[in-house]
This record gives C-alpha cells, sequence and structure tokens, in this order.
C-alpha cells in the first residue's frame, strides 16, 4: 500500500521561472539557467549552498540535466535526473522536499526544462508514426472523457467553455502566463474557436510550449536566516502513485488513465498533512484540456462526485471564489512544457501563500495543493502552506 | 501487394481480404481475464503465463469523438478529420481506436466492427494498416475507403 509523504521543516527558499512560449532562439541550457539564478537570488543563495539537485525534462536526450547544471557552476553536488510526463516538475519537487526532510540535504533545488520547439523540429511528435497509437490525437483520449461525462451528466460545452475562459483571463493577470489576452475572455469565444476534437476547441487545449522553472528548498531555520521577515512557506506532505488495475483499463495510448488514480493520490496527500479539501485555499491542477480541470474539482475532494458543474456556475474557482483554482492561468494560459510545468504550479502557488500574486491574490490564501498526472498513468498532489495555516 | 501491420504484435492480418482482422489478445488461465494487447503478467491476479487468444470482431461505444484535423498532419491518410472511439469487447478489454465513417454516424452504445484502414505506402510498396472500427451491419468499406 502507498502511502503520502508528510514532510518535516522543509520550506521554499526561492523560486523562480521564464515566461512560457515558443523560444526557439534560446539555447534549452540558457532557459535552465535563467529560472535557475532567478530562484538562487530569490533565496539569497549560490549553488555552493545547494547540497543536491533533482532535474527534470521530457524531451529526448541523456544528460541534460548534468549540463544544464553547470550553468550554475561546477561544485560536485549529486544531480539526479526525474522524468514522469508531465508530472515531471512536481515530482522534482516532492523529491528535492523529501531530501531536506530525510536530512540528507539541507537545501536541494529541483529544477525543470523542456523544448517543444526542440521536440517538434524532426517532424515527430507524440508517438512515433510507426507505433500503434499513433493515429489518436492526444487531445482525442481526453475529448473522449469529455464526451463520455456530457453523456453521463448531462454537462455542456459551454460549462467546459465557461472554465477555459476564466483560465484564459487568470493568464492576463499572471506575467509568466504564455497566454496573455488582451480583453477579456467569453466562453462564447472559447466555443467559436476551431474546433479540435469534439467537444474541444483550440481555445479548450494548452499551447505548445518551452520553458524553465526551478525552486529551492531547504531547512526551515535556514531559509529564516536568508531571508529574514519574507512570509515563510513550508513544503507539507506530497503523495505519488501510478495505475491500479481496473476491469476496462485501456493499456494503448493511455494518455487519459483512470480518474481513481487522482482520488486516490489525493486521499493520501491529505492524510499525510492532516488536512483535508476545506483547508485548502488555492488549487492547482492538470488542465492541458479543460474538461479535467472540471473532473478534478470532484476528484481532489472539492465536491461531490456530479456536482462539478454546480461550482462552475457559482464561480466557485474563479477570482473571490471559496477555491480558485489555476490562478496562474493554469496548464491552459500559463502554458505546458513538460518538464517544468509543476514547478512553475509551486512558482505561483508560493507566490500566492506569500502573499505577492498582484493582480490575482486569493485573500488570505493559507494551503496550496498543486496536482498533475502524466502519461495518464501517474498521478502527484502536493500542499504547500504558510504560517498562517490551519493546525 | 502485401498488408502490413503499423506495429507488429497488435492484430493479425488475414490472408483473404474480405476476412476480418483479429486483435490478438490474452487470458489469464487462473483468474479469466482478458486483456488487449497481449501480456504475460495476468494485471489483475499477477499470475505469470497468460494464453494467447483472439478477440471478438465487434464490441460496443463506451465513449467517441471526432478530430477536425487530418490524421498524421495531412502527411500519411487523406481524410480531413477522422472518428476515435473507445470500444468495449465482449470478453472485457477497452480498445482505443480510430473510426470508419462520417461525424454523424456514431453514438455511445452502438454495436462496431472491426475492418482495417491503410495509412501510407511503405518503401517497399506494401500497404502499412491499422485495425478500425465502422458501425455494425455497413457493408464492409474497402481500406482506406471511409471518412
Amino acid at each position: 500500500m502507498t502511502r503520502g509523504l508528510r514532510f518535516d521543516g522543509v520550506a521554499v527558499a526561492g523560486i523562480g521561472m521564464v515566461r512560457f512560449g515558443m523560444l526557439q532562439e534560446t539555447p534549452i541550457a540558457h532557459l535552465a539557467r535563467d529560472a535557475g539564478l532567478l530562484a538562487l537570488h530569490d533565496a539569497g543563495m549560490t549553488l555552493a549552498d545547494i547540497d543536491e539537485a533533482f532535474v527534470g525534462y521530457i524531451q529526448p536526450g541523456s544528460m541534460l540535466g548534468i549540463k544544464a547544471m553547470k550553468e550554475f557552476g561546477l561544485t560536485g553536488l549529486p544531480v539526479t535526473h526525474i522524468e514522469n510526463a508531465s508530472a515531471t516538475g512536481l515530482v522534482a519537487f516532492r523529491d528535492a522536499a523529501w531530501a531536506v526532510s530525510s536530512g540528507r540535504a539541507d537545501v536541494a533545488m529541483a529544477l525543470g526544462f523542456d523544448k517543444f520547439t526542440d521536440m517538434t523540429r524532426g517532424g515527430g511528435r507524440g508517438a512515433g508514426r510507426d507505433q500503434i497509437d499513433a493515429p489518436i490525437l492526444p487531445a482525442a483520449y481526453f475529448a473522449l472523457w469529455a464526451q463520455r461525462r456530457m453523456h453521463e451528466r448531462g454537462t455542456t460545452a459551454e460549462q467546459f467553455a465557461t472554465i477555459a475562459a476564466k483560465n484564459w483571463n487568470y493568464g492576463a493577470t499572471c506575467p509568466t502566463a504564455h497566454r496573455r489576452s488582451d480583453h477579456v475572455v467569453t466562453a462564447e469565444e472559447v466555443l467559436a474557436a476551431r474546433m479540435v476534437a469534439e467537444p474541444l476547441t483550440t481555445m479548450m487545449c494548452c499551447p505548445p510550449d518551452d520553458g524553465a522553472a526551478c525552486v529551492i528548498l531547504a531547512r526551515e531555520d535556514l531559509v529564516r536566516e536568508r531571508q529574514p521577515g519574507r512570509p515563510l512557506v513550508r513544503a507539507l506532505a506530497s503523495a505519488l502513485t501510478s495505475e491500479t488495475y481496473t476491469p476496462g483499463h485501456t493499456f494503448v495510448g493511455p494518455v487519459v488513465g483512470p480518474s481513481a488514480m487522482t482520488r486516490a493520490t489525493a486521499e493520501q496527500c491529505y492524510e499525510a498533512a492532516g488536512l483535508g479539501p476545506e483547508d485548502v485555499s488555492v488549487a492547482y491542477c492538470h488542465d492541458a484540456f479543460v474538461n479535467e480541470e472540471l473532473e478534478y474539482y470532484e476528484l481532489l475532494g472539492f465536491c461531490a462526485e456530479g456536482e462539478g458543474e454546480k461550482l462552475v456556475a457559482e464561480g466557485a474557482t474563479g477570482p473571490g471564489g471559496s477555491i480558485p483554482f489555476n490562478t496562474d492561468g493554469g496548464l491552459l494560459a500559463r502554458g505546458h512544457p513538460g518538464g517544468p510545468t509543476g514547478l512553475a504550479m509551486i512558482h505561483e502557488a508560493v507566490l500566492q501563500l506569500r502573499g505577492e500574486a498582484e493582480g490575482r491574490q486569493v485573500e488570505n490564501a493559507r494551503v496550496a495543493l498543486a496536482h498533475l498526472v502524466g502519461g495518464g498513468s501517474v498521478a502527484t498532489v502536493n500542499l504547500l502552506g504558510n504560517e498562517g495555516r490551519a493546525p | 501487394m502485401a498488408r502490413v501491420p503499423i506495429e507488429e504484435g497488435f492484430f493479425r492480418i488475414p490472408d483473404d481480404p474480405a476476412a476480418q482482422p483479429r486483435l490478438l489478445g490474452s487470458r489469464c488461465p487462473a483468474c479469466g481475464e482478458v486483456f488487449f494487447p497481449r501480456r504475460l503478467v495476468c494485471a489483475k491476479c499477477l499470475h505469470e503465463g497468460t494464453e494467447d487468444t483472439e478477440l471478438s470482431t465487434s464490441g460496443t461505444i463506451y465513449t467517441w469523438t471526432y478530430c477536425h484535423v487530418p490524421m498524421f498532419g495531412k502527411k500519411d491518410a487523406d481524410v480531413s478529420g477522422y472518428g476515435v472511439a473507445q470500444i468495449d469487447l465482449p470478453e472485457g478489454p477497452r480498445v482505443q481506436s480510430i473510426l470508419s465513417g462520417a461525424r454523424d454516424d456514431f453514438a455511445i452504445g452502438m454495436q462496431v466492427e472491426i475492418d482495417l484502414e491503410t495509412l501510407r505506402h511503405d518503401a517497399d510498396g506494401n500497404e502499412v494498416v491499422i485495425y478500425r472500427f465502422r458501425p455494425a451491419g455497413d457493408a464492409a468499406h474497402g481500406a482506406g475507403a471511409g471518412s
């Protein structure tokens, strides 16, 4: 039986990211360097302070993490590569937090980067053209999930579009978001965009992205010492699971995965933290395709099964709502390069918990939740909190 | 000119061009669970040593969608859009597959049956094929003629 991890005395020392987008001209190591230096500056540290690094990316190529780390200097620190598809960045965060919590490191860095524009340069995308699942568009797998929900629950395309518009409008308020609309996006505009796979239009699907993000975790006393006066943000708990077998499991092209996986992972993380969904102030989830966000309202425990649409109607997951979701625009607007995606989530969660998310600050934010799925085959849920958090 | 699968090990192409292809599955001799594609260890009871089985040629649509983009981004198939579904086979496995037919031909719960789609020709002139499903009872489409 897998269990969640509870972190003891682990705080966020620094965060940094480059704004995601199509950054063809910037070498990948420079994206990593720029994000990492921002995090080191934010922490008041240099590489000499880092005991261990966990580096994640999903694009092909071995040793890219080791190469990128040399941009910060060569100090002999251990570097471990992590790859868990879309969940990569959050798993790097989890392992860095555990390295500190376990006592094996005082300070650990989680670094993620990817260049979608490099991945597509050779014309390849997703599964190779000689693989059995090559003809099926990734968006189609999520569209299949959306269509089934519409059939079972009567969910409408307008409800999906309302969530998408919310994330587009959040993106416009976030300086590091890829998609920053110059006007208020409406559900009508989302629905009128080009159809990709029914019911998903281009504005309901995340863009291709390049980018990098970095989070430095350290012993709480070290963080207080380096950054006195700054609100302290702790890493509280993490859970990571892979699929369990249920009848009807799809083994070929498992991009979506069983929804029970997110529910079980969230339960493990809440239990490890001694918290429940009612304690969470702001949440981040895998909204690469917007119907996912509706499902995760329920699977992460923020409402009962079948009541996600009610949260949408109430505006509960938008500005001023009871549980704002994806306040930086999510994968949909902030962007989704792959490796750095989860660390960009943590970046935004930390800004919220420090009270520094200008223009989109969630009032009295105390606990943040970050969730990702990877390749439909893994799920991770992570909790962070500031000193105002409920005991 | 021969027909070759896009990837080996997932389906059998019959010698008779009019016959239907068969998906290659595994059955666990200990618990009876059936899987697609083939696997050695039972995913349900972890028994090692499944038996090969060929799966039914028809099933029921669990969910479907229609992609409004050409398959492979126009390079390989002469279609402007195509359907994709999850199909429940009577033996248990849920199979993800492309569909043969137009946007309005499909519904959840509909019976569909398997045939082959030609994706392209390889350097030796062989037809590279993949399985697809079409509404049950439709006259057999020629490979590649659907959509």
